[in-house]
């Protein structure tokens, strides 16, 4: 390729690009309409994703699961704060009851069913005799 | 806002309008770059219709990417014309197995006939050539050609677009320019090209 060659071939071929660049085409009034409305539904969409992310923290932050239904179903941390306390209240007045409670078990059990337990007792001793 | 008063603004600030929802952004960005996107899809296809799918699918992606844009990392039309290129080629792939006069068409003949006739029948001539050639191109050369000699881009951009190196970029234009002066080189006396034009 000689250095003439390629100026020719360049000037030849600038007539012809020449030629196509004024015959740029003009985007039509439909395809415009179609590029635009494609705009504006990606637009809505993306703020209706805005939206629902702003109120995804109160979802997504909630408890899940069967323990946390539980949860709810009984009212939340205050109460279940409040069921445990009754709870260990109750297994230490099992295990270690109020003076008050003996006599008032006793005067009701007295009163009501006038059963010795002391007569059960020795009826029974001789079960857990060895021999 | 008016559009007008927009007029002045980057391509990059009114693709973060368009994120925050600004209808007017959309509509001059739409105004600005489909006439591009049109252009450089109608060049590398040969088909107007085919051209607008592309371009509708560009711009779709562009509108798609908005949110997630980072100002000053590309610039908005490097990045359309990437996209586009490849939907391009990727149907140019696709129009293998159908052949390439079928696929490109027998070039449009002119339609409107007023002054300067002959001048303009000329140039239509030409450019119908010039259409028919570049179809015979590799892809490569083909959207390398039509990026620097019909779209107006410097090697540098055409080498960002394409992802390639600017040697690269200039070895596939002046292949293709060699390959284009080839084929068109029979019909130069038919198309008003003579020694001393």
């Amino acid at each position: 390729m000689t250095p003439e060659f390629d100026k020719t071939m360049d000037h030849d071929l600038e007539a012809f690009f020449q030629a196509a660049r004024d015959e740029s085409p003009d985007p039509s009034a439909d395809l415009m309409a179609r590029i635009l409305a494609d705009a504006y539904d990606v637009q809505d969409q993306h703020t209706a994703e805005t939206i629902l992310t702003a109120a995804d923290p109160v979802v997504t932050t909630a408890p899940r699961g069967v323990m946390a239904s539980i949860l709810r179903a009984i009212g939340g941390w205050p109460a279940l704060a409040g069921l445990a306390t009754a709870t260990v209240a109750g297994v230490w007045i099992g295990y270690n009851p109020p003076a008050v409670f003996d006599t008032l078990t006793l005067d009701l059990l007295d009163s009501s069913y006038g059963i010795s337990m002391g007569s059960v007792y020795t009826d029974t001793e001789f079960l857990l005799t060895e021999g | 806002m008016p559009l007008d008063a927009n007029s002045e603004q980057t391509d990059d600030t009114l693709l973060a309008l368009f994120a925050n929802g600004d209808r007017g952004a959309a509509r001059l960005l739409t105004v600005r770059l489909t006439p591009r996107v049109l252009s450089l899809a109608q060049r590398m296809l040969g088909d107007r219709a085919e051209a607008e799918d592309v371009a509708q699918e560009a711009m779709l992606r562009l509108w798609k990417i908005a949110p997630d844009w980072r100002p000053g990392e590309a610039q908005v039309s490097t990045w359309l014309y990437r996209v586009a290129s490849n939907l391009c080629t990727d149907r140019l792939r696709r129009r293998r197995s159908v052949g390439l006069d079928e696929a490109f068409g027998e070039g449009n003949e002119p339609e409107d006939f007023s002054p300067g006739v002959v001048r303009r029948m000329q140039d239509a001539e030409r450019a119908a050539a010039l259409k028919a050639a570049l179809a015979q191109l590799p892809d490569r050369q083909r959207q390398a050609v039509v990026l620097r000699h019909l779209e107006g881009l410097s090697n540098p951009g055409i080498a960002e677009v394409m992802e390639i190196g600017v040697e690269a970029v200039e070895s596939l234009i002046a292949r293709g320019k060699r390959a284009l002066a080839s084929r068109l080189s029979g019909r130069r006396a038919e198309l008003g090209l003579s020694d001393d034009t």
